[in-house]
């Protein structure tokens, strides 16, 4: 009996208004690119080693990279052809070695071992050997333990597995796309491998409390399941993120600046979920995923299947209008990625592809307008939550002294005072008092740069506070390790 | 057209040296007009529409009602005293802007529309402008500009030009016109009187019915008398969220049970409530400049304490003291306090070992 629990939220954050260019109920194949570009850190995990030379012949989900001693998982082709040449390239800020194939055009799919129709039938160290081999187990923010190293933390360690579907953010993926006809049992059965993989975690399911049918259709498939528990949040930002849902779902404070894993919880989206499913049933590694193209400068916004390792350039060009000057944007409006080099590759950690207008237009009597479709989280425009609003980078004002608002601090979630904090920061006062403050605390939502009315980039500075705190010796684990009993700690500095 | 001209204005700027230094007004015009055309470069890629033009252009919204009430009743002479003001306190903040090299900001539409709001109508016009150059230099610029000052700068002049003119600034008041066009026709009133409510209930305990207070048919000062569009407008910001409901809500509320209380227990002091709410600036006082959100404390709980300790120094200074209205005052004190009470709350809600 699974128990349907009212839903909770948290003070602070912000719904977003309804954005143009939502994703639309349509899954579109992109298909089989010719060249791949394989960046060998994917997800959660430190870098991989290659296993292959320039000039072998791969099979689609052949593994390329990988490394058992260190938190990793394997990495794979997601074609089939030649290895054409291993290359190091800056992929958004960080040096990343590459593995570039080109494709043959025959795309034989080699299967994880152990095939094996009823998937009950396997014993868990099968299941363990299989999921890692698969790579699924990068997906989520603190990885899936197996045996291999592909955690901070143990398979015996986990508590609590938190498997969320929340649309929080200004664009989501469709729950209901991602669940559609038979996939919704494969989530459900998904849900149950990660159980025999996870003996001790009792399951949590997140779900958005607007998605009624998803929930009834949840509710009655899962009725007779006793160790998943189903709560109902709501859709506000950024309770998508571990710091919201740990506290909220669990009521257990969470370690700011850590892993949630350190805490002994893992948490996944539902996409991964369905991941899982097709690497223990279907045999097939992760070599392909659904993200979405949203926005308002895509022609269409429909959801695509795409093989990683396919160059950005080649999945948005047929989609991107080409009037305007646009502003390419990965995973999230929030705290994405701008995305400069079209010919860098997606890999496992892509959702989202945003485009979105460069505005750079200057209107008459600009703040005198009626606004219609501007987005604030004040009220002073005339505007309603149906309408639709465009996303654009437009700052929308002059940069000003704060003048106090209080904004910032009415929505931020972890509960700090932005603008006080930036202000002790601008005026170089750091010391001691901003960790009292805690400053720590931190998630780096950007809330309250989205909402400053004197446009002060907030978070940056908070950003900049804590890399002056460090250098002048400051030890953030003080604020956080005396109150926590963390696991798989080393392992977690590590990885950063 | 704008554009051209603005654009003719840089192109002087370019040749001529000495005219140079003025390009932060123009700079402040261009902005006005057309708003900039910045991109975000880092995260967050997308910015709220809010920014502090149209946050103040909804404070002068919401003041509106009172502007035109005050022109209704006082004659079009207000509009002159409203022009003084922006005219020389916009000087002052040229002048620095200049001097500091930075850009203008617009908190100044604001002091320079509640400053002649809060005067008395006979105010004569050169008093207007001392008070708002006073204002504007002691109550703002010398403490390094908008965002950084502790007094709220329109009740700075307010009170200095007060205390050095006491004379003008408490002795005579219009009687507003009503009958027909009233003031929308006529310069200035003609009747002089020399009692508002406040007083006249001070000197022979007359209770002004409450209808006349509401519509503004008793003397005043200028912006302070037509308290149904004070109210209105007060609703206004909160609704747009300009303003926080709790200093305006904990202010109304401890003026009303203080003198309640006081009212049971010296009926011949204290004045009763209702009729408390309603008679000189407090309305006003309490939505447009005690929430100013420079002047006054920026956390939750700072607000509500600030809101009690104001209602208490109004009511206190009202009844005790020489002066028949404590609005004023009691906003100039509180701004003071505004730091330490800020100090203290957060000290209190950060205290090390205190984990939430």
């Amino acid at each position: 009996m699974s128990i349907l629990k009212h839903y909770r939220t948290f003070k602070g954050g912000y719904k977003f208004f309804n954005f143009t260019g939502q994703p639309q109920d349509i899954i579109i194949d992109l298909g089989v690119p010719k060249v791949i570009f394989i960046p060998l850190r994917q997800g959660f995990g430190v870098e991989v080693k290659p296993v292959v030379k320039v000039g072998d012949q791969v099979k689609t989900g052949q593994i390329i990279g990988r490394d058992d001693e260190n938190v990793s998982s394997p990495v794979h082709s997601s074609i089939s052809g030649k290895v054409k040449e291993i290359v190091k390239k800056n992929y958004f800020g960080r040096e990343v070695t590459f593995i570039v194939v080109e494709g043959d055009g025959k795309d034989e799919l080699e299967k994880l071992p152990f095939s094996e129709k009823n998937w009950e039938k396997l014993t868990e160290e099968e299941l363990e050997t299989k999921l890692y081999l698969s790579g699924v187990t990068s997906l989520g923010p603190s990885g899936i333990p197996t045996r291999y190293r592909s955690s901070v933390i143990g398979l015996k360690e986990v508590e609590n597995l938190i498997i969320h579907g929340l649309g929080s953010e200004p664009y989501n993926i469709c729950l209901k796309t991602l669940l559609k006809g038979k996939n919704i049992f494969y989530f459900i059965e998904g849900l149950k491998i990660l159980k025999k993989l996870l003996p001790n975690a009792k399951i949590y399911l997140c779900l958005n409390s607007e998605e009624k049918r998803i929930i009834e259709e949840i509710g009655k498939l899962t009725s007779d399941i006793q160790w998943l528990e189903i709560s109902l949040l709501e859709s506000k930002y950024p309770q998508g993120y571990d710091e919201m849902l740990i506290p909220i779902v669990l009521g257990k404070k969470f370690p700011y600046g850590y892993s949630a894993a350190n805490i002994g919880i893992i948490s996944l989206n539902i996409s991964a979920v369905l991941h899982v499913y097709e690497a223990i049933v279907d045999g097939k590694p992760l070599i392909d995923r659904i993200i979405t193209l949203s926005g308002p400068c895509f022609k269409e916004n429909p959801h695509i299947k795409v093989r990683i390792g396919t160059p950005i350039g080649e999945i948005v060009k047929d989609y991107l209008k080409s009037e305007v000057k646009v502003r390419l944007i990965m995973n999230s409006l929030m705290r994405g990625y701008e995305l400069k080099d079209y010919s860098l590759p997606m890999d496992r950690t892509y959702t989202h592809i945003i485009a979105i207008p460069e505005n750079t237009e200057r209107k008459l009597f600009s703040f005198l307008r009626l606004g219609l479709h501007s987005y604030s989280y004040s009220s002073c425009f005339l505007t309603f939550n149906k309408l639709e609003k465009y996303p654009d980078t437009n700052i929308h004002g002059e940069e000003r002294p704060c003048i106090s608002c209080g904004y910032c601090e009415e929505v931020c979630p972890v509960r700090i005072i932005p603008h006080l904090l930036s202000k002790i920061v601008v005026k170089h006062l750091v010391n001691e008092k901003l960790m009292h403050y805690g400053i720590f605390n931190c998630i780096e939502c950007n809330l309250c740069s989205f909402v400053c009315p004197s446009k002060i980039p907030i978070t940056k500075y908070i950003k900049e506070g804590q890399e002056k705190l460090i250098i002048q010796g400051c030890d953030r684990s003080r604020c956080i390790l005396p109150y926590f009993n963390l696991k798989g700690l080393e392992e977690y500095q590590g990885i950063k | 057209m704008i554009r051209k001209i603005l654009n003719l204005g840089y192109q002087l700027l370019e040749k001529n040296k000495k005219l140079k230094k003025l390009k932060p007004v123009l700079e402040a015009v261009d902005g006005f007009f057309f708003g900039t055309d910045k991109v975000t470069t880092f995260t967050p890629y997308i910015l709220d529409y809010l920014d502090i033009k149209r946050f103040m252009a909804t404070v002068i919204l919401a003041l509106l009602p009172s502007v035109l009430a005050s022109i209704y009743f006082y004659g079009i002479r207000v509009i002159l005293i409203i022009l003084v003001s922006y005219i020389f306190g916009g000087l002052c903040e040229i002048a620095f802007a200049v001097i500091r090299k930075k850009e203008i900001e617009e908190g100044f539409l604001v002091t320079g529309l509640i400053f002649p709001l809060i005067l008395p109508p006979t105010v004569p016009l050169w008093v207007v402008a001392v008070g708002i150059v006073f204002g504007v230099i002691f109550g703002k610029e010398v403490f390094g500009g908008t965002g950084r000052n502790i007094f709220n700068p329109a009740l700075a002049g307010r009170v200095f030009i007060t205390i050095s003119f006491p004379k003008i600034m408490t002795v005579d008041w219009y009687q507003p016109l009503v009958s027909g066009w009233a003031g929308f026709n006529r310069f200035k009133p003609d009747t002089v009187t020399s009692a508002t409510p406040l007083m006249l209930y001070k000197s022979d305990k007359i209770l002004t019915s409450f209808k006349d207070l509401l519509l503004g048919l008793s003397p005043g000062c200028i912006g302070e008398t037509f308290r149904l569009g004070i109210i209105i407008g007060g609703i206004f910001l909160v609704l747009t969220r300009v303003a926080n409901w709790r200093i305006p809500l904990t202010y109304l509320i401890s003026v009303f049970f203080l003198s309640y209380f006081g009212n049971l227990l010296f009926p011949e002091k204290f004045g009763p409530p209702i009729f408390q709410l309603l008679t000189g600036g407090l309305l006003f006082g309490a939505f447009f400049m005690a929430t100013d959100p420079v002047t006054s404390p920026f956390t939750n709980s700072g607000k509500l304490i600030a809101g009690v300790l104001l209602g208490f120094l109004t009511v206190i200074i009202r009844t005790f003291s020489g002066y028949v209205e404590g609005v004023m005052f009691s906003i100039l004190l509180m701004n003071a306090f505004t730091p330490l009470i800020d100090y203290l709350v957060v000290e209190r809600r950060y205290k090390p070992n205190n984990k939430r």
